[in-house]
């Protein structure tokens, strides 16, 4: 009820207070009190904390533990409203965070390790990926890439600028290749280049588009494999769950409610027990993915939630954040160390969510 | 006219970094969000001479843009002049391409074309078309009466001639438009580069939003914003000695 609403409501009851005795005029004014109580906020509950999460990118299968949470209550039973955001290529939730727009925000490690060396107070309180789904599929008919000197002279694709360049260029330089040994594309809109195979092998995220355009491709009878970095010891950290230093500092409560129905969320929604209800809460939002390919696309964002170690959602794999951060400063994207570890915060007194 | 455009860039420019400063330090804010006088300086000196490469290869394509577009909307403009069934199917179909928001066409465009040359011109030439179609449609159906009715009824009245006297008498609405529309023409090719093409001023402004980088956008538009101004500037310099040519 608005505020609006609650004063005109008052006011009938005052008009009421005329007609009625005076042990009900009573009861109606404590009534009355206890609506304006609630409306305005005096002696407001923890069930009443409103927050706003900036998510990375649109609500697809990367988001599943998330959207999860929200539909299936866990951020309710934290007492927390959540306002969840969808992302995109603008949209920056460090940025946001700085500016007061959002509270809690999906980054990758080069956003915070950027961010930090230019003195922003983020920190990051949980890693939602312990693996980068970003991986580059190629044709195996075409190309056979056993080891990183088979790039040489293939057409890769990258987008400039973004940590799928780092990446590339971190692999090529351990495959002891400059870049005249290789033909790096300008990754676009489409996936023309790739389709009619200008380029050999072209950027994907291994639990989307990968999924997607695999069996596309698979179906028309090609044969298709992923490069991934990893695999060659690139371990380049993806989405991470930020928030304020100053939030952490001064709601650490909150914040602890939070990353608990969060990671709750994520646990439940890769149980293979839930797969269904996960599917269908990706589906609200998603509508253009067939449910065929989501249910492929989950189990490919399980094995990316999950470690092989079995470390808790959420674990924040320090060497792997170390490592990114090197990767930076040698490709001249941070002119010194930002010491990102002191930038990583366990949330005290978290219930860690063991892989289902 | 030149310098007057230039002074106005670099006022509104300083406005506008006075403006992002003043809001900084009073909210506190880091360089990640806002770049400080000291970033953005360096940051120029680092990027200026990349920049202003891709600014060149921007205002190139810009001005092809733009010249093929004035070209297309005289040519629709004098095809349309006329109230007949030809004229008016004419000015509805020129319309009716323009009813599709260019972001929505661009993609199908770079599929066709890919993201070279050809597309950053189209885009180009396609965002700057519709309003000089506009004044040209506008201006070539206003007749002058004073001037026409003399060369009616001397019966020496040819379309090149009523062209020409209606262009004429509009000389100066004509330079504004098309000193507007280099505008347009700069932006759509920005446009169609920050979509997808590979090179020019919007895939640099691209690739910074990608690095989240403030100061190159902000060094980014300093570089625009000049280089428009003094484009410009020639322009309207350009239409003046047009017009003092014919009025000799």
């Amino acid at each position: 009820m608005d505020p609006v609403s609650v004063i005109a409501a008052f006011q009938d009851g005052l008009k009421e207070l005329k007609l009625i005795d005076n042990s009900r005029k009573f009861s109606l004014v404590v009534v009355l009190l206890a609506v304006l109580a609630t409306n305005f906020g005096i002696g407001r509950v923890a069930a009443d904390d409103q927050v706003r999460y900036r998510l990375k990118w649109l609500i697809n299968m990367s988001t599943v533990g998330d959207v999860y949470a929200e539909q299936h209550g866990f951020f309710k039973e934290e007492g927390l409203r959540v306002m969840m955001k969808e992302g995109g290529p603008e949209r920056d939730a460090i940025r946001e965070l700085e500016m007061g727009h959002t509270d809690f925000g999906v980054a990758s490690a080069d956003q915070v390790i950027h961010a930090a060396a230019k003195g922003s107070p983020v920190v990051v309180i949980a890693q939602l990926f312990q693996a980068n789904p970003l991986q580059w599929i190629y044709f195996q008919n075409r190309s056979d890439i056993n080891s990183l000197s088979d790039l040489k002279g293939k057409a890769i694709g990258v987008t400039f600028g973004k940590n799928d360049e780092i990446i590339m260029r971190t692999l090529l330089a351990q495959a002891g290749l400059n870049e005249n040994q290789v033909r790096l594309i300008s990754v676009r809109l489409d996936y023309t280049p790739f389709y009619t195979k200008q380029a050999d092998l072209w950027p994907v995220y291994i639990n989307t588009q990968a999924v997607e355009i695999g069996r596309k491709l698979r179906d028309a009878g090609e044969k298709v494999a992923f490069l991934d970095p990893a695999d060659h010891g690139v371990r380049f950290v993806a989405n991470s769950i930020v928030t304020s230093a100053r939030m952490l500092d001064e709601q650490p409560q909150l914040v602890r409610r939070f990353l608990r129905a969060l990671l709750k969320g994520w646990a439940a929604a890769i149980d293979q027990a839930n797969a269904e209800k996960a599917v269908a809460a990706v589906q609200k939002y998603d509508r253009n993915t067939a449910k065929a390919l989501m249910y492929d696309q989950l189990h490919a964002t399980r094995r990316l939630v999950t470690s092989e170690t079995g470390e808790a959602i959420g674990h924040m794999d320090s060497a792997a954040w170390e490592q990114t951060e090197h990767i930076m400063l040698t490709h001249g994207q941070i002119e010194k160390k930002v010491n990102v570890l002191e930038r990583l915060k366990k949330v005290d007194g978290m219930v860690t969510q063991r892989q289902p | 006219m030149l310098l007057r455009r230039i002074y106005q860039f670099l006022l509104i420019y300083a406005l506008g970094v006075s403006f992002l400063i003043v809001l900084k330090y009073a909210l506190g804010l880091s360089d990640y969000v806002i770049p400080s006088l000291t970033v953005l300086w360096n940051t120029s000196h680092e990027v200026l001479g990349a920049y202003s490469i891709d600014v060149i290869s921007t205002l190139f394509v810009a001005i092809i843009g733009q010249f093929l577009s004035i070209l297309l909307a005289l040519l629709v403009g004098i095809s349309g002049r006329k109230a007949t069934w030809f004229g008016s199917f004419i000015k509805v179909a020129a319309y009716n391409v323009q009813a599709y928001p260019i972001v929505a066409i661009a993609p199908i465009i770079f599929i066709l074309l890919g993201d070279g040359f050809l597309s950053r011109l189209l885009i180009a030439a396609m965002i700057c078309y519709f309003p000089m179609l506009l004044a040209v449609v506008g201006i070539m159906s206003e007749p002058v009466p004073d001037i026409e009715l003399f060369y009616r009824q001397t019966q020496r009245m040819r379309w090149q001639l009523e062209v020409k006297i209606r262009a004429f008498e509009n000389l100066s609405k004509l330079t504004t438009v098309i000193v507007g529309s280099a505008t347009l023409a700069m932006a759509g090719t920005i446009v169609a580069e920050f979509i997808a093409a590979s090179e020019g001023i919007g895939y640099s402004i691209r690739i910074a939003l990608y690095q989240s980088d403030l100061a190159k956008i902000v060094v980014a538009l300093f570089m625009i914003g000049i280089t428009l101004s003094v484009y410009q500037g020639v322009l309207e310099g350009v239409g003046q000695i047009v017009k003092r040519t014919w009025t000799r």
